[in-house]
């Protein structure tokens, strides 16, 4: 026999197909803290060259000044040159030992007269311009003690003319400096420029970070909407201040919630309408065949006619209890009223609606005794009518199962925090390798009576639903104890 | 006893008829709501059963229409939808009793004998089960045409036994049906009354049987 209800839709947590991308955030983290990187590194080589500039600028002032003044210093006279170099001026010239001015006087350009290194001459010196100074770079040749090693310099050269005799001669006016204290200098501008540039861009990024977080907080607030939410909540999504993008998406989400909830309200309808069309023959097959066994005298025809009317009965009680399980669906119990009941008054209005069946199949079906004290009420909160179709599905099995002349007792009582619903028979019981599978859809413990399977099935969905459980034991002697264990009402 | 049965499916419709012709009702068939509009409306019945789903004219709006016109004819629901809110609905209405398809036809007869039993004390009109006979108009008693002396609660316990025979009447319901008898030297335990009448009552075939920490159930012994 096929299943004839659609299996219980399980809602799950599946992965989206394809893989999740690169989260929202970071992409647009990359793409606005990239370019500042990029700007960041340009600026700092375009202020490091700046600042080098700039110090070239101010040294090779410099250079000059001492070169025109060491050219001051040499005046000629006749042929000859009249050196005025006092030892305070050359001191003064080689003040910073850690940074020495190197000098060379030669006339003819080449021909060295007077300084304390020799120096590179400039490219060519021959045709210098008079009174115009040449800067450029060379190093010292390493044959010095000062310096070992060669020592790159910045070297200042001013071509001066010597006399204005006929055949005017000229001299050449070198200043060095060591070019190691002119980098450490640009390199100090550099930093100093890029620390507060740094500090900005490090601001910044925080600011970016914080400005995305907010942007995309709409975001996440949907997302927590939608996953905070009963699977059977299909209220629209709420989204108050929402930029325009989500609320498209927000709109969408609650298009398409709007149709699962038709969806279920077809069901439901459908559930309704089934139960319509399916009881109304079905009692109509019943009672018809309650008047031929009346009337009919043949014993075979009369056998035939007992298993249709058995067979009818068998299937309105199985209509009645896909219906109930139907309802037990968690979509559908959703939707139902949820009250706050007297588990104790309930039962006990059930068991006496029972009795006489009971009393006819020659059972004792009745309540614990309380001695005549006023019975207790056992609050408890859910729907009244899915509980009380499961316990009446109990007593239905203990009817079913438990055999001529037993005892069904029916018990309810607190424990603590939680309501206790009690069961039992004094008839076979149910061995307890058996017994979880007993509680399956379709599954019977034996092939005597009219259950279709269906009952403890729909006594555990109902009772799970309410947050409770359902569990068999043995009863004393023997026989079977069903207890439903359910939260009590606050 | 008259008895108007409006339902459109016609094998449960002639099913029902004729069990119910067998349990001595004069049945009128409607198979719409409309029919049983106007048959509750021009001739007088004793007791309606109604299926909901009816078509023309549902039951629920048969139903308003008759409570308008007669507010005391007892009136059974026939329904396939036993959902609370269709429940509640039906009872809202005015109907006396609700059943629910399919059933059992010895319980429709049961409920239909229940309501007129009600009907007829409403209207002082004596009940009878077994040798027992009872007149609710003069709250008095007969065993085998011998009238027996009952005091006041040991009169409405009989009769809630005898008007619910068959059906097991809770403890709640004794206390309640009490309240306003108060009775001297009586005390409150349910189970001396019980005692008393059943010995007034043990030549009357029938039987008060004790529902385990429930209550009390009337019925005709077996003869």
């Amino acid at each position: 026999m096929s299943l004839p209800i659609a299996p219980t839709p399980q809602l799950q947590m599946r992965p989206l197909d394809g893989q999740a991308g690169v989260s929202l955030a970071r992409q647009l983290l990359l793409w606005l803290l990239l370019p500042q990187l990029v700007v960041w590194l340009a600026g700092g080589v375009a202020s490091y060259r700046l600042a080098s500039g700039y110090v070239n600028q101010a040294i090779d002032a410099s250079l000059l000044q001492a070169s025109k003044a060491l050219a001051r210093q040499l005046k000629p006279i006749g042929n000859g040159l009249l050196i005025d170099f006092p030892k305070a001026a050359q001191d003064i010239l080689e003040a910073d030992p850690s940074d020495r001015l190197l000098y060379t006087v030669s006339s003819p350009p080449g021909q060295f007269i007077l300084g304390n290194q020799s120096l590179p001459l400039p490219e060519n010196f021959e045709n210098l311009p008079l009174g115009e100074p040449q800067f450029y770079s060379g190093s010292t040749p390493a044959r010095d003690a000062h310096t070992p090693s060669p020592q790159a310099l910045r070297i200042a050269a001013l071509r001066l003319s010597l006399g204005d005799g006929p055949q005017p001669s000229t001299m050449l006016v070198q200043v060095a400096r060591s070019s190691a204290n002119r980098e450490e200098l640009a390199q100090k501008i550099l930093v100093d420029m890029l620390l507060p540039m740094s500090a900005l861009v490090l601001l910044l990024t925080l600011l970016v970070w914080a400005g995305i977080r907010a942007g995309l907080s709409p975001l996440h607030r949907l997302r927590l909407q939608v996953e905070g939410r009963a699977p059977t909540d299909l209220a629209p999504l709420q989204l108050a201040s929402a930029p325009r993008e989500l609320w498209s998406l927000a709109n969408a989400l609650n298009t398409l919630l709007a149709a699962v909830q038709s969806n279920v309200n077809t069901q439901k309808r459908f559930i309704g309408d089934a139960a319509h069309q399916l009881r109304t023959p079905l009692a109509g097959l019943k009672s018809q065949t309650e008047i031929a066994l009346q009337s009919v005298s043949d014993p075979a025809l009369r056998v035939r006619l007992e298993r249709v009317h058995e067979s009818a009965t068998r299937s309105a009680h199985l209509v009645n209890q896909l219906l109930t399980l139907a309802r037990a669906e968690p979509e559908s119990l959703m939707a139902q009223d949820r009250q706050r009941f007297d588990l104790a008054r309930m039962a006990r209005l059930l068991t006496a609606e029972l009795v006489p069946r009971a009393l006819k199949l020659n059972m004792d079906l009745g309540m614990d005794e309380d001695d005549g004290a006023v019975a207790q009420p056992v609050w408890v909160e859910g729907n009244e009518l899915l509980i009380r179709e499961a316990v009446s599905n109990l007593i239905d099995n203990a009817l079913y199962y438990a055999g001529d002349g037993a005892q069904i007792t029916v018990s309810v009582h607190c424990t603590g925090r939680r309501a206790r619903l009690c069961v039992s028979d004094n008839g076979p019981g149910i061995p307890a390798p058996e017994r979880e599978r007993a509680m399956e859809r379709f599954v019977r413990g034996t092939d005597i009576g009219n259950g279709c399977g269906l009952g403890l099935a729909i006594v555990r969905e109902i009772i799970e639903r309410h947050g409770g459980t359902v569990s068999l034991a043995d009863a004393i002697p023997h026989g079977l104890q069903v207890t439903l264990d359910l939260p009590l009402a606050v | 006893m008259k008895l108007l049965l409006a339902e459109d499916d016609a094998l449960l419709a002639d099913a029902l008829s004729t069990q119910l012709r067998g349990a001595g009702f004069q049945v009128a068939h409607a198979p719409n709501g409309a029919v049983a509009d106007y048959l509750l409306e021009r001739e007088p019945q004793d007791i309606a059963v109604l299926d909901l789903g009816l078509p023309m004219l549902d039951g629920l709006s048969v139903l308003q229409k008759l409570r308008a016109r007669q507010p005391e004819l007892p009136v059974i629901l026939l329904t396939a939808r036993d959902s609370l809110n269709d429940r509640v609905a039906g009872l809202q209405a005015g109907a006396d009793d609700y059943v629910t398809k399919p059933f059992d036809f010895p319980e429709l007869l049961a409920r239909l004998q229940a309501l007129l039993r009600r009907s007829q004390r409403r209207q002082g009109m004596a009940s009878q089960v077994g040798r027992l006979s009872l007149d609710e108009g003069a709250r008095r008693a007969w065993v085998a045409g011998e009238s027996i002396e009952l005091s006041g609660r040991e009169w409405t316990l009989l009769s809630l036994l005898v008007q619910q025979q068959g059906k097991v009447v809770t403890k709640e319901q004794i206390h309640a049906a009490w309240s306003d008898e108060a009775e001297v030297g009586g005390g409150n335990a349910i189970e001396v009354y019980v005692h008393r009448l059943r010995r007034k009552t043990d030549r009357a075939g029938v039987n008060i049987r004790t529902v385990r920490g429930i209550g009390y159930l009337l019925e005709a012994e077996a003869s």
